[in-house]
């Protein structure tokens, strides 16, 4: 038991530590991370079972430890004490496919705020994405039956948004681009 | 030991006709009215008869302060001036103007909670406050100066540390629309020509005394700690603009523009805000960048530091260094201030060479800055540059104004977006030379009238945000709906009230708003997302009542409502709550006279009463409602005519608002059909004299 409990609080150090980087860990690099730290009879949790035993008992008993999921189901942790849920989805969307990145913050942006997000927003970090790779995915989505509920609108200034009409209907989509785009500034 | 805290005790009243310097007790007299506002509507209520005008002798200007002035407690740096306003229309009534800095300090430290100016001095004075000694000294040389070289010559005389708070040459010639500055750029708008009319120049304190703080020291930092802990960005933002690591939330909308790479780049060497976790007490004053927020990514590299107010570590005042202004137009490289100030010499453009974000945007706002900040001249937020716009482009300016003098303007700069166009045109408005320049410094309503230009035709303009008495809507329906209307119909110039907008637009999820909302005001409908607004309801009443109350309560404490009321706050752990006590937790440690929330909103609510009683009797009629509480046609109309209600428009609806306005007053325990407070309104506030003085003038209910 005693050794179990050195290898949970390595394991919630390893995932804390790794949140502070700004950066997400999967199973197989927490255990490796385990190995290189020379935590004895890590060879147990080579047993795929074993470790996510030990991850499900972490994240019950720390709080700030979760786990999000990519579209394959595979787990990745991090400590909401430095890492939110937020930022840490984006760098797995990032990773996966910036097509779909682009996709689920304009859908959750216009589902929790609500609101649409500038075209521009994503060749900012921690999107990063570059110009070319921004219209890319553009022309992508209007052909993809996936991202039919993704809409563009200009503001008055010509700055392009981007709204998911499943949470947002266009004429307020189209306020609230202005809104944000040329309304707050010049109601200061 | 004086028996209360905070206060300095001591109000100093200066008559500049008889050179006479007195103090007053402020506990005894001023003590249920806080300082600030308080103390100013109080003067006026008491010391003014009906009738009087702004330039008057008999006209009084009180800078007032509150017991917070000169304490540890956050975002404390703010002085109310209180007088006749003289760009109020078609006639002045009482109104304040608010500016930071530390002149509110300084006058803590040097003994005073107030000074209350009467009179009309026979040639130009200023006053020299060091400690407990006033003294009324000759401005002559000081005349026709600018405020710079009236601050560094009050300073060479008092020495580096007072503050100095002076007027230009727009205030010195009576133009209505000029302001007070204390250290450079703290301005204080529309009282400048009032000052200007007693021939005072400048106040310059400096103190090197103390403010007690009565309560338990260890009690007082946990209060301070806490509102430390609270606090967002500048507006109370609360959410970073960007996704943060630390963020479950982001809104491009915030002034919380801090992150990993954005860098202060005219520091030396130049200083990387870094994201700027909330915890971090020790880099609040990193997260807000006003110049990047109002002019875009582009200032990032000119800017030197945030700059502020006494004990703020918000410091929205944004240094700005431009080394290109130097050479191309003669004017100093640095220029500091923060929302409407930064945009003074942009606002007057429609267009730039290089877009509205470009280098020449940011060089017309250094421009603008240096001149107005300098000769003293105000924006009346934003107003006057939009009055501008719109009458050069509807050709009213080349109709109205004699063609020699029009044609002397470069109009071609001009169009262009050329900012040495400013030169031309603000000195002109300080010096009142010609006809388009006097008639900008008179204020919108004053201008309309002297052109001829109905009113109505403003008030049905949306593009110009004009709403009354001369005055545009600071916060009105595009923010808040039918809660943002109320607070606009019940000033005598713009609102300046942010307890609505800071909560609308600090950035949290709609869900987390309305969870917040259910807390403060008592259900989640107290508010609703931007521009999808639902029917009036009580509970919006409740949300402006105590809107209204918190910005007089800041005002009286001289704490910052454009920074609070700090009901939201950056952190997660608190579900995202702020401390609607705050103000209540810090004055009663400050002064020890123990007050809770409810008790110090009540003393909000007798100086928001006075203010009302003020407006009644001056204006000489009981009909607020349908007299002065008025609402500009533009919030009942749609650029594509979408009816109130639907989503994407901001428009209310006429009887909706009348029910709005229905409930507040019933809010108030005010008379719904007149707006005017009961006699039973005045008297449990304490007000049952100046019910009394109104019941003479028939102007009860």
């Amino acid at each position: 038991m005693e050794r179990q409990a050195e290898i949970c609080a390595n394991i919630v150090k390893i995932i804390r530590d790794r949140s502070e980087t700004g950066q997400l860990l999967r199973a197989d690099e927490i255990l490796v991370e385990l190995k290189s730290r020379g935590i004895p009879e890590t060879q147990d949790l080579d047993r795929k079972t074993n470790l996510e035993t030990l991850l499900e008992q972490v994240l019950a008993e720390n709080p700030d430890l979760r786990a999000i999921y990519d579209r394959n189901g595979s787990a990745y942790y991090h400590s909401l004490e430095s890492l939110s849920e937020t930022y840490g989805r984006i760098l797995l969307w990032k990773s996966e496919d910036p097509l779909w990145m682009i996709a689920e913050v304009v859908r959750k942006n216009s589902q929790l705020y609500p609101r649409p997000v500038s075209v521009d927003s994503f060749q900012e970090p921690p999107f990063g994405l570059t110009g070319e790779e921004v219209v890319e995915c553009l022309d992508r989505m209007a052909h993809d039956k996936e991202y039919q509920d993704i809409a563009r609108t200009d503001t008055s200034v010509g700055t392009q948004f981007l709204y998911s009409t499943d949470h947002l209907e266009p004429d307020h989509a189209i306020a609230l681009a202005e809104w944000f785009d040329v309304g707050q500034v010049d109601n200061p | 030991m004086a028996k209360y805290g905070g206060w300095a005790g001591k109000v100093l009243r200066v008559d500049l006709s008889e050179r006479k310097i007195s103090t007053e007790d402020t506990i005894e007299k001023y003590k249920d009215y806080l300082g600030g506002t308080g103390i100013g509507y109080k003067v006026i209520w008491d010391e003014l008869l009906p009738g009087t005008k702004p330039f008057d002798p008999d006209n009084k200007i009180v800078f007032g302060v509150g017991p917070l002035a000169g304490t540890g407690a956050p975002c404390n740096g703010r002085t109310a001036i209180t007088t006749l306003w003289p760009t109020c229309w078609p006639r002045p009534l009482v109104a304040s103007g608010h500016m930071g800095g530390h002149f509110a300090a300084e006058l803590k430290y040097a003994g005073y909670d107030a000074i209350i100016i009467e009179g009309k001095a026979d040639r130009p004075v200023w006053l020299s406050i060091m400690d407990g000694k006033a003294e009324i000294k000759d401005a002559r040389q000081l005349w026709g100066q600018g405020i710079r070289r009236t601050t560094v010559e009050i300073c060479q005389e008092m020495g580096p540390e007072p503050s100095v708070a002076a007027i230009g040459q727009a205030g010195e010639n009576l133009v209505p629309m000029s302001v007070v500055i204390n250290s450079y750029s703290h301005s204080a708008g529309g009282v400048g020509g009032v000052l200007g009319s007693k021939n005072l120049k400048a106040i310059g304190v400096r103190g090197t005394g103390s403010v007690r703080i009565a309560g338990n020291k260890e009690e007082w930092e946990k209060v301070i700690k806490l509102h430390l802990s609270l606090l967002g960005a500048n507006n109370q933002h609360v959410v970073p603009n960007s996704p943060q690591p630390w963020s479950e939330h982001y809104n491009p909308g915030s002034r919380w523009v801090a992150s990993t790479g954005r860098k202060w780049g005219a520091a030396a060497p130049s200083i990387e805000t870094g994201p700027c976790e909330p915890h971090n007490l020790n880099k609040i004053a990193y997260r807000t960048n006003n110049a990047a927020f109002f002019l875009g990514e582009k200032a990032w590299k000119y800017t030197v530091r945030g700059n502020g107010c006494t004990a703020c570590p918000i410091r929205c005042h944004t240094m700005l260094k431009v080394p290109g202004v130097s050479t191309k137009y003669g004017i100093p490289e640095i220029g500091q201030n923060t929302c409407v100030g930064l945009l003074f010499g942009r606002g007057f453009f429609k267009t730039f060479p290089d877009g509205p974000k470009g280098e020449t945007a940011i060089e017309a706002c250094m421009v603008g800055m240096h001149l107005a900040d300098d000769l003293g001249i105000w924006d009346n937020y934003g107003q006057v540059q939009r009055d501008f716009q719109m009458l050069y482009y509807n050709g009213t300016m080349g109709r109205k104004v004699p063609e020699k003098e029009f044609k002397a303007y470069s109009w071609d700069k001009y169009e262009q977006g050329d900012p040495t166009f400013l030169f031309e045109l603000l000195p002109r408005i300080a010096n009142k030379e010609g006809e388009l320049a006097t008639a900008l410094g008179l204020g919108t309503g004053y201008l309309l009238e002297r052109w001829g230009i109905p009113e109505q035709e403003w008030l049905e303009n949306h593009d110009l945000l004009y709403w009354k008495l001369g005055h545009p809507k600071h916060h009105s329906n595009e923010d808040a709906g039918q809660c943002g209307v109320i607070i606009n119909t019940q000033y005598n110039r713009d609102a300046q009230c942010h307890s609505h907008s800071n909560f609308t637009r600090n950035g949290l999820p709609i869900e987390v708003q309305k969870r917040l909302a259910a807390d403060i005001w008592g259900s989640p409908d107290a508010v609703d997302s931007v521009a999808a607004f639902a029917p009036m309801n009580k509970y919006k009443a409740k949300m402006a009542k105590w809107s209204l109350l918190r910005k007089e309560l800041h005002d009286s404490l001289s704490l910052c409502n454009w920074m609070g009321p700090w009901v939201a706050s950056p952190l997660r752990e608190r579900d995202y709550r702020g401390e609607d006590s705050i103000e209540s937790l810090l004055y009663s440690l400050a002064t020890g006279d123990k007050k809770s929330s409810q008790e110090l909103d009540r003393v909000a609510e007798r100086i928001f009463l006075l203010h009302r009683a003020l407006t009644i009797r001056d204006m000489g009629t009981k009909d607020m409602r349908t007299k002065h509480d008025t609402i500009p046609h533009w919030v009942f109309a749609d650029p594509k005519d979408k009816a109130a209600f639907t989503k994407g428009t901001i428009r209310m609806d006429k009887e909706d608002i009348q029910l709005a306005m229905d409930m507040y007053y019933e809010e108030m325990g005010w008379d719904k059909q007149t707006g005017s407070p009961t006699r039973d309104a005045y008297q449990r506030l304490g007000l049952g004299t100046v019910a009394e003085e109104l019941s003479k003038r028939g102007l009860l209910p």
